[in-house]
């Protein structure tokens, strides 16, 4: 288990290495909910989480990840090269003329199961997909990343009533929360706390852990499941990893230059 | 009972219910709206059939979902819901995506009378046919209304189904016409090329009639199939004639009159138009659908003496019969 845990502790930093060199050239991402999310993605692709064959990503027993949070796609991007979806090489050219990956994920690549970006439609689908599973007898799952911004979406609690419902228990959902939003604090917009009750409210089964900890994670992610969807809420930091990034808002797509991207590097162990 | 006895909404959801009968991959969703016949696909479907309740944009992305996992699924309710509210979830989640998902509006134009702008169908054309990977249908009869449930169905793609609520005339003999079209001439005529969608087909017809009793000879063409337009067909049934007339219970802004000038414009084909429709303006006034059409000058009488007025070629013989028949000119 230690072994486990220091191998995707040291995924999570090549994932976040690999997401600033890309940044770095494009000269545009979302650094900060992509680091935030980095732990979140590495223990669901890594961690033996999600059902998955990369020679085969159409594959019909998959498990469906949503990248719900769109704009973290870089982090996405990463690890579906390294897992061998499409060639490493593609993330040189991110963001980039005639590029396979744009700033936010779509359908034509592979390993990504839904076109998102706008905030507020992968819950939804992630319930549609679910639900198919259910009516054909499907044993796969679908897990679905939102952001605790797009919660403020109506659209997230309308899916949230609709899966308590249908009683998806096939159904996982992940808020990172990481309390920012693109020019703010998150609970100086809007009351979203206490959003464990929101959700419990809803008829969700709800995890509240530190969205850091692998432990952490997998055990809410291995969970034996319940009749309920479960909700699990990732208590988490925006820009996690690099000091200067840490909890700034600065950095939801900001880009770092010369020192500042040098002293990143570094944080990172890249350099 | 005959074609023309039944209600739109029936002659739609009959035969979804049929082909749903032998296709267990058609999902119908409703955002808590119902039809007659929709009782009948909801007890002996049930399987098949979720009220979303009033969850548009859920609806939408369910759907969605759905058809990511192999369904083919219709979803259902009143137009400004169906298409605007949940207007960015049919654009990304379905017509990005390119998914098998059809959405059934019901209430076209002013059907919910003085019900006000909340209710009217009147801005969804423009909206929907925005959307590239759109198809967009728009039947007048209960014949072609059956049809248009297979033809959303065969198709791979997002469908949008202008939904008649109501019993109209039949325009079609049942299997008498090739719906792939997308378009049909259903009058003969030399004078002025009358295109009409949905509803207003019928209205096309009756003031054809009258004019060609004065002298106008005009030709009625139904776009059932708003996008894709077949534009080398429409192009062909326009020429020839001296004037081009659309006529739509929808907006000027967008709607079939817009994608008509579209189609003159850029085949420059030099034929005069003028566009029947309501003003770009939101409907406050109150009255049944009838009354308000009446307003907006959609009725039949309105519509003669609009064409009567902007054609000038026949003017002198129209002036003469409009004055007996007491126009205002």
């Amino acid at each position: 288990m230690k072994d486990n845990l220091n191998f995707l502790k040291d995924k999570a930093r090549q994932v976040r290495g690999k997401v600033l060199e890309m940044t770095a050239a494009a000269g545009k991402g979302h650094l900060g909910g992509a680091f935030s999310c980095t732990e979140i993605l590495v223990a669901l692709y890594y961690g033996g989480i999600l059902r998955l064959d990369a020679s085969r990503p159409r594959w019909e027993g998959r498990d469906r990840f949503l990248l719900s949070k769109g704009h973290a796609c870089e982090a996405l991007y990463v690890i579906l090269a390294d897992l061998g979806f499409f060639p490493g090489g593609e993330l040189e050219n991110y963001n980039k003329p005639g590029c396979l990956l744009g700033g936010h994920p779509n359908r034509s690549i592979a390993g990504i199961e839904a076109d998102t970006g706008s905030l507020g439609h992968g819950l939804g689908i992630g319930a549609g997909l679910a639900l198919a599973a259910k009516m054909d007898q499907k044993d796969f799952k679908t897990v679905v990343l939102l952001s605790d911004g797009e919660c403020c979406e109506g659209s997230v609690w309308e899916a949230a009533m609709f899966a308590a419902k249908h009683k998806l228990n096939n159904l996982i959902g992940i808020v990172d929360k990481n309390g920012l939003c693109v020019t703010d604090i998150i609970e100086d917009c809007v009351a979203l706390d206490p959003l464990d009750k929101k959700w419990i409210a809803c008829g969700w089964e709800v995890v509240e852990m530190d969205g850091h900890s692998f432990d952490d994670l997998l055990t809410a992610f291995e969970r034996v499941p319940s009749d309920r969807p479960r909700m699990i809420i990732a208590d988490t930091v925006k820009g996690k990893g690099v000091s200067f990034m840490e909890g700034n808002i600065a950095w939801h797509h900001g880009v770092p230059k010369g020192e500042l991207l040098q002293q990143a590097r570094k944080e990172l162990e890249i350099i | 009972m005959t074609s023309s006895d039944k209600d739109l909404r029936d002659a739609f959801f009959d035969e979804l219910y049929a082909i749903a009968r032998q296709d267990p991959r058609v999902i119908l969703l409703t955002a808590d709206m119902g039809a007659h016949s929709l009782g009948r696909f909801k007890k002996d479907l049930s399987r098949q059939y979720i009220n979303v309740c009033v969850a548009e944009q859920n609806m939408i992305s369910v759907a969605a979902g759905l058809a990511l996992g192999g369904k083919k699924v219709f979803v259902y309710t009143i137009i400004p819901f169906a298409t605007m509210r949940c207007f960015e979830q049919i654009k990304v989640d379905v017509c990005c995506m390119r998914l098998p998902v059809t959405v059934v509006g019901i209430g076209t134009g002013l059907t919910y009378g003085g019900d006000g702008p909340t209710h009217h169908g009147i801005q969804d054309i423009a909206v929907m046919r925005s959307l590239p990977e759109m198809t967009i249908l728009n039947p007048c009869d209960a014949v072609i209304t059956q049809a248009a449930a297979r033809l959303a169905y065969e198709q791979q793609g997002p469908v949008y189904v202008r939904l008649e609520r109501g019993r109209f005339p039949l325009i079609y003999g049942a299997g008498s016409a090739d719906f792939s079209r997308g378009l049909h001439q259903i009058r003969e005529g030399e004078d002025i090329t009358l295109i009409a969608t949905g509803n207003m087909v019928h209205r096309a017809v009756e003031a054809a009639d009258i004019l060609r009793k004065k002298f106008l000879s005009v030709r009625v063409v139904d776009v059932y199939r708003i996008k894709p337009l077949n534009t080398a067909l429409l192009i062909k049934m326009m020429e020839g004639t001296k004037g081009v007339v659309t006529l739509e219970e929808n907006c000027l802004t967008g709607g079939l009159g817009s994608a008509v000038s579209e189609v003159l414009c850029d085949s420059c084909k030099g034929i005069a138009l003028k566009r029947l429709a309501i003003p770009d303006e939101h409907c406050f006034a109150s009255g049944d659908r009838e009354a308000l059409q009446q307003l907006y000058q959609l009725d039949v009488s309105n519509i003669v003496h609009s064409i009567v007025r902007w054609f000038p070629q026949r003017a002198e013989h129209v002036f003469m019969e409009g004055k007996e028949d007491g126009f205002r000119h």
